[in-house]
């Protein structure tokens, strides 16, 4: 497996009157974040966080607000600067990098869309998109025309000469999307990109992100805290807790077999039928079965194999490049729904993660 | 027995400490208990004490002298003080000149041209038909005098209040060593800053260009920090995720981003220096101040009016115009501009050829005869005599022997350390104890200057002024804000006296109230009834229309609704209105001694009159202290917090 | 290092602007001098309207007999002398007498020269209106002003009688005089002059007893009819402590003081200043007009000079 794009190990961020101490103190670092407040005056808001970030993946973060994400993801280009742990961009070490190196990092390797646009109010939105390679020291038409490929490319053509104020929230987001993909950057890091637009044109941006990455394999790490988001757009999500990470895998796994009582709460009223794949349900075929039946892919859905079982009045074969790996029938499938059957395979809590979602990263790669 | 004393006090003062004010109110007391026993057995006397007195008479006009003396021939003024002497004068006289040169036919058109590119065709006529009032008033030089000055003295305080607030807008050091400053040199009177600067330059354009300067830079550095600091975090942060340098960073996106801010502080300051330009003609600025500053010597009302209606209309005009750039609804296209650049030397060149520079002499209107008639007319009729609710006069002595006697003899019988104390409670109870501290410890610097009386004295007219201010000025506030008829009519009045130099009005006043502090007090009810006025107004306005909606529905009569609803919601803005208008009513005390108002404002005049600066600069630092008790006093504790964004 | 560069260019262009060295800024002119090449003379103007009589007619010669361009600034008495010592006015034309001002500026500095005489003698004294003064003409003398007291009280001056000042500006020992020969009075400033013709008017109107700090010559004369109070009899130096003053004030000669280098170079206006010389009557002829008659100085002045040309004549030598 290559180098992670972004590699992160023991990452404190501590805010608050002499930070530092707290992630050394072994006593200060394990104490809950009322009783740290209270003691120091400190709030931990990432706390010992440790993950890797594959090329070419959607990595997620998710958690409710005031769970650290936001902190997170700005402790990777050090625009909120980390109290410890390491952070490597391809294995260079991001906290050691000087001024210049820092802000080459910025201008060429991770851009980022914000929440809020974080548009420029008194330029057009050629000039907004524009605004990363005009930092960079491009010339006027050069950058003017790159703009205007990615103005296109988000689907706001005729909209260059418009102020943002002129625009609607989702016209701004493609914006701030387009800026961010004007200086064409290793990584994408989306800020809870699209919690302040209107359900519906969430989704359309939702789909824009899904194409993009379809199209372009561009590695992506996604702030989010709506958990169907996340299971959307993830390859893997990390799900995090008052500045910690609970649990860290695919969707499915997350969903299948929650970690502890609190990510089951927060995944218990997932459609699992939609999340988990039939792999979840499978069991050894007996030679008869490994002939007949609908074949279903290792990667369907079981709401996709209940439809082809209920069609076929038999359970369905799980073929992978023509090979048998199992069955599925209708009981098993039921049980996955009606939540009875967790995830064969145990979650690796940092990290790790099954073959199929490597393989599927793999893939896309 | 004694437990159950015990025990009820033990239960009564937990009652009183859980209450803030009580708590704060227990501390004074105690601290009073101690302290005034000790004061009272070491300087036992009802006034300020004279053994806790500074006469700075000697240093003071030694200072005085010492600089008159050495002004020609001490390196300080020959290689510093000069050059800044030498370079405004050299300044105004280019711009001046320039003005000549286009002459009145180009400079109006210069103006309106300018007006309509920035603000539109109704502002350029507005601007034309202001420049032309100003010429057919026989005031087109003295105009051009006054532009002149301002326009260096804008450019001056622009510059310095910009770097200022750079400064502030970036280091967060420097913003907190700046902002007590800039807070309050905010509440200082523009007559307090000319002392120090006659002092150094003499009577003259260079002193009148840098006390408006130093008068008129504030506003530009507190809205350009303001600016800068109130940029939207997220679009720096993304500006930031993008690789800027510092440098990048502050021109691409926090000026920018502070537009709005910084053509507000050109607006602000472009007030303020004409406000000041007017002021400083007692220095000897020139231009219309000083022919208003004349007219009043001859008791001409109508021609000071001739010179106070082009300040109104400067006023309105670069008011307007600088609004409207700062609004962003400026025209973009480079035709206009480019034809505005042309057309505006035409003009000036034909206004040459056809030998039309200076404003024809019959081309004048002699309006000050029907103004002095009108006035005559008013005067006459009203100052005495009047059926059943008697004379002006007769209401001016009245309320001199029954308010302003009684407020005054009341202050200055208390006890100088009551009077302190009073201060110490009213400031901590509606601030924090650093406001408290900072108001008495201005009140112990009037007295260690040894001017507790006078200073007393002109409280006691602030005081009444105040009362008087904000009874009229909420009550036409509130009927301002009930009836949009009402409002419509009080705007261009408002408007007016906001900008009518006061010197305009004072002979009227005299002539209705006569000599004394009466007429002194009217004059600054003049003065500081329109942003009562307008913040009482606006405050109700703005009040929730969702809880005026409910409240009607309740079945809630108008009356009910306006003092259950809108005044208790409106509240802050009333609390401005009240702090605003004690620092505006403390503005014209000064002014105030020119009608016969005595006290801390005849001693500013008679300094400056008599070049006596011991009691001048004694004087108008004790104003200084009164301005900045009662800022104190009477400033709610959240607009620290809330300028802090 | 751009900021660098431009830094240095702004330091350098200042430096060219202002020119390297010294900067005398007591020999500086008012930058509306001399404008679009017209010879110009700054006159001061005092805020009594005798002293504007006195520039406005000079103003209207200077103008339209030698083709001056004229400004005039009003200043107060005292800062006048440091502005005529710095040149940025040229010309006092009336003074009542500042005998430390001279001292430092005539004497010491020699910025300033004296101008010679106005030709009209000034005089400052107590007043009350001529219709009270003729129904008690007892209280002409100061010995009986405290049974006058009451009638002249007003809410002003408290249990006590008025004795109204005027502007800051002006030389007045009242206090003092009040204190020293135990007047039941109390002395109200006015804080202007303005205020104080004012105010005296309107007490006139309804024939109003009143007691005035005033100076002759002035044109409220003409208006409101005064007579004077006798105080004890000026004596050569009885003015010497403001503290014990107890004595009236002097008749003072006034006199004109010009710029030195004004009087030096300035040509025929410097010539015609200091030949200016009218008496009582032309100055309250001109004054009456301009505060009375609210005409503006110049057509005040254009109107004494059509009718006085014998006197003006001889100036313009």
């Amino acid at each position: 497996m290559s180098t992670p794009v972004f590699s992160v190990e023991g990452l404190w961020k501590v805010f608050g009157p002499k930070a530092d101490r707290i992630p050394t103190d072994p006593e200060l670092s394990a104490l809950p974040p009322a009783d740290l407040r209270a003691r120091t005056g400190c709030t931990a808001a990432v706390r010992d966080v440790s993950f890797g970030v594959r090329k070419g993946e959607v990595f997620v973060v998710m958690g409710l607000s005031g769970s650290g994400k936001s902190t997170l993801v700005r402790c990777l280009t050090r625009l909120i600067e980390p109290t410890s742990g390491t952070i490597a961009i391809d294995g260079e070490d991001v906290r050691a990098m000087d001024k210049s190196r820092l802000r080459e990092l910025r201008r060429h390797r991770a851009a980022m869309v914000f929440q809020h646009f974080g548009l420029l109010p008194h330029r057009t939105v050629l000039d907004n998109v524009a605004y990363g390679l005009e930092i960079q020291g491009v010339g006027k038409s050069e950058r003017r025309e790159r703009a205007a490929e990615v103005v296109a490319k988000v689907g706001l053509e005729g909209m260059e000469q418009r102020r943002p104020s002129q625009l609607s929230g989702g016209q701004r987001q493609r914006v701030g999307l387009a800026r961010a993909l004007a200086v064409d950057p290793e990584v994408l890091l989306f800020d809870e990109p699209f919690s302040a637009l209107d359900p519906l044109i969430r989704r359309d941006m939702q789909e824009e992100v899904v194409r993009l990455h379809r199209e372009e394999g561009r590695t992506m790490v996604f702030i989010t805290h709506d958990l169907s988001e996340a299971l959307k757009l993830g390859d893997r999500i990390a799900l995090m807790r008052d500045g910690e990470v609970v649990q860290l895998g695919t969707p499915e796994q997350i969903v299948g077999s929650p970690a502890d009582d609190y990510v089951r709460e927060f995944v218990r009223d997932v459609p699992r039928e939609q999340v988990m794949t039939v792999r979840t349900a499978m069991r050894p075929a007996s030679a008869e079965e490994a002939g007949n039946g609908p074949a279903v892919a290792p990667t369907a859905t079981v709401s996709e194999a209940i439809e082809a079982v209920a069609r076929a009045g038999a359970p369905a074969r799980v073929m992978d490049s023509g090979r048998c790996l199992g069955v599925v029938d209708a009981n098993a499938l039921l049980d996955v729904v009606a939540g009875a059957t967790g995830l064969a395979v145990d979650t690796d809590r940092l990290g790790g993660a099954i073959p199929t979602a490597a393989g599927t990263s793999e893939e896309l790669v | 027995m004694a437990t159950v004393t015990a025990a009820a006090s033990r239960a009564v003062i937990p009652g009183i400490l859980k209450v803030a004010a009580g708590r704060k109110l227990l501390v004074l007391a105690l601290a009073a208990a101690i302290l005034v026993p000790l004061a009272h057995t070491r300087w036992a006397s009802g006034t300020w004490p004279t053994a806790l007195t500074v006469d700075l008479t000697t240093p003071l006009t030694d200072t005085s002298t010492w600089i008159i003396d050495n002004r020609d021939s001490h390196p300080l003024f020959l290689y510093f003080l000069g050059h800044v002497s030498n370079a405004v004068v050299l300044a105004v006289r280019v711009v001046y000149l320039l003005l000549l040169a286009a002459g009145w036919a180009g400079t109006t058109a210069f103006a309106a041209l300018f007006a309509w590119r920035v603000a539109g065709a109704r502002l350029a006529l507005g601007a034309a038909a202001a420049f032309l009032t100003c010429g057919a008033l026989g005031m087109w030089v003295p105009t051009m005098q006054t532009l002149a000055l301002m326009v260096v003295a804008v450019l001056a305080s622009v510059v310095v209040g910009a770097l200022l607030g750079l400064a502030a807008g970036l280091s967060g050091r420097m913003d907190r060593a700046l902002r007590p400053v800039l807070d309050t040199m905010q509440v200082l009177p523009a007559f307090a800053y000319l002392l120090p600067v006659v002092l150094i330059f003499g009577i003259g354009v260079p002193a009148a260009v840098l006390a408006t300067v130093v008068y008129a830079a504030p506003p530009m550095a507190r809205l350009t920090a303001l600016g800068l600091r109130g940029a939207d975090k997220e679009v720096l942060e993304a500006v930031d995720s993008l690789g800027a340098t510092a440098r990048q960073r502050l021109l691409t996106a926090r000026i920018p981003l502070a537009r709005k801010e910084l053509l507000l502080g050109v607006n602000q300051t472009i007030m303020m220096a004409l406000s000041m330009a007017v002021i400083a003609s007692v220095i000897g600025a020139g231009g219309l101040g000083d022919r208003v500053y004349q007219a009043l010597a001859s008791v001409d009302v109508g021609a000071a009016l001739a010179a106070g209606i082009p300040i109104v209309l400067l006023a309105v005009v670069l008011d307007r115009v600088t609004a409207a750039a700062g609004d962003g609804t400026e025209r973009t296209g480079r035709a206009g501009w480019a034809y505005a650049l042309v057309a505006a030397p035409a003009v000036a060149v034909a206004g040459r050829l056809m030998g039309r520079l200076d404003w024809p002499d019959t081309w004048v209107l002699n309006i000050a005869e029907p103004v002095n008639r009108a006035v005559d007319w008013m005067t006459a009729h009203l100052y005495s005599g009047v059926p059943v609710v008697g004379g002006t006069a007769e209401w001016a002595g009245r309320f001199t022997t029954w308010v302003l006697d009684p407020v005054r003899d009341g202050l200055q019988w208390l006890p100088w350390w009551a009077v302190l104390l009073v201060v110490a409670a009213l400031a901590w109870l509606i601030g924090t104890w650093r406001t408290a501290l900072t108001a008495t410890l201005a009140m112990v610097a009037i007295g260690v200057l040894g001017v507790w009386e006078p200073s007393l004295d002109t409280l006691s007219q602030v005081l009444a002024a105040v009362a008087v201010t904000l009874v009229l000025g909420i009550a036409t506030g509130v009927a301002a804000a009930r009836s949009d008829r009402v409002d419509r009519a009080l705007r261009p009045v408002l408007d007016i006296f906001q900008t009518m130099p006061q010197f305009v009005y004072l002979i009227p006043v005299v002539a209705l109230f006569g000599v004394g502090r009466a007429p002194a007090v009217a004059a600054a009810v003049v003065y500081a009834l329109p942003a009562v006025v307008r913040i009482t107004a606006q405050g109700l306005r703005q009040v929730d229309p969702a809880a005026l909606e409910s409240a009607r529905s309740l079945g809630a009569t108008p009356a009910q609704q306006l003092w259950q609803v809108q005044l208790p919601l409106a509240r802050r803005s009333l609390l401005l209105a009240v702090n605003q208008g004690v620092v505006l009513v403390l503005a014209v005390v000064i002014i105030g001694g020119l009608v016969g108002g005595g006290a801390l404002g005849y001693d500013v005049v008679f300094g400056l009159a008599q070049g006596d600066l011991a009691t001048g600069l004694v004087a108008g630092a004790a104003i200084v202290c009164l301005g900045l008790m009662l800022d104190r006093v009477t400033q709610p504790t959240d607009r620290r917090t809330k300028k802090g964004a | 290092m751009r900021v660098r560069i431009t830094t240095t260019a702004a330091v350098g262009a200042l430096l060219l602007l202002t020119g390297c060295g010294a900067a005398d800024m007591t020999k500086q002119a008012s930058p509306f001098a001399n404008a679009q090449g017209a010879k110009t003379v700054t006159l001061s103007v005092q805020s009594w309207v005798g002293a504007q009589a006195n520039v406005a007619v000079a103003q209207y010669l200077l103008e339209h007999e030698l083709g001056y361009r004229v400004d005039t600034v009003q200043i107060d008495e005292v800062p006048a002398w440091d502005a005529l010592s710095q040149g940025r006015v040229d010309a006092i034309l009336e003074d009542w007498g500042h005998p430390d001002q001279e001292q430092r500026y005539v004497q010491d500095k020699k910025t300033i020269v004296n101008g010679g005489g106005l030709g009209v003698t000034g005089h400052i004294g107590w007043y009350v209106p001529t219709y009270f003064a003729k129904q008690h003409p007892d209280v002409t003398d100061w010995k009986n002003l405290n049974k006058y007291a009451d009638q002249l009280r007003t809410p002003e001056s408290g249990g006590k009688g008025q004795l109204m000042d005027g502007s800051p500006s002006y030389v007045t020992n009242d206090k003092a005089l009040v204190e020293n020969l135990n007047l039941d009075y109390q002395v109200v400033f006015a804080g202007s002059e303005a205020a104080q013709i004012t105010q005296i008017k309107q007490f006139a109107k309804e024939q109003k007893p009143f007691l005035t700090y005033w100076y002759a010559p002035q044109w409220l004369f003409k208006k409101v009819p005064m007579t004077e109070v006798k105080l004890p009899a000026y004596k050569e130096g009885c003015d010497a402590d403001p503290e014990k003053v107890a004595c009236a004030y002097p008749h003072t000669p006034l006199q004109k003081y010009l710029n030195a280098d004004f009087a030096k170079d300035g040509g025929e206006a410097a010539a015609l200043l200091k030949q200016f010389k009218w008496t009582t009557e032309d100055q309250n002829e001109v004054s009456l007009m301009i505060a009375d008659q609210k005409l503006t100085p110049e057509e005040a002045a254009k109107r004494w000079v059509d009718s006085h040309e014998s006197t003006w004549r001889s100036w313009l030598s």
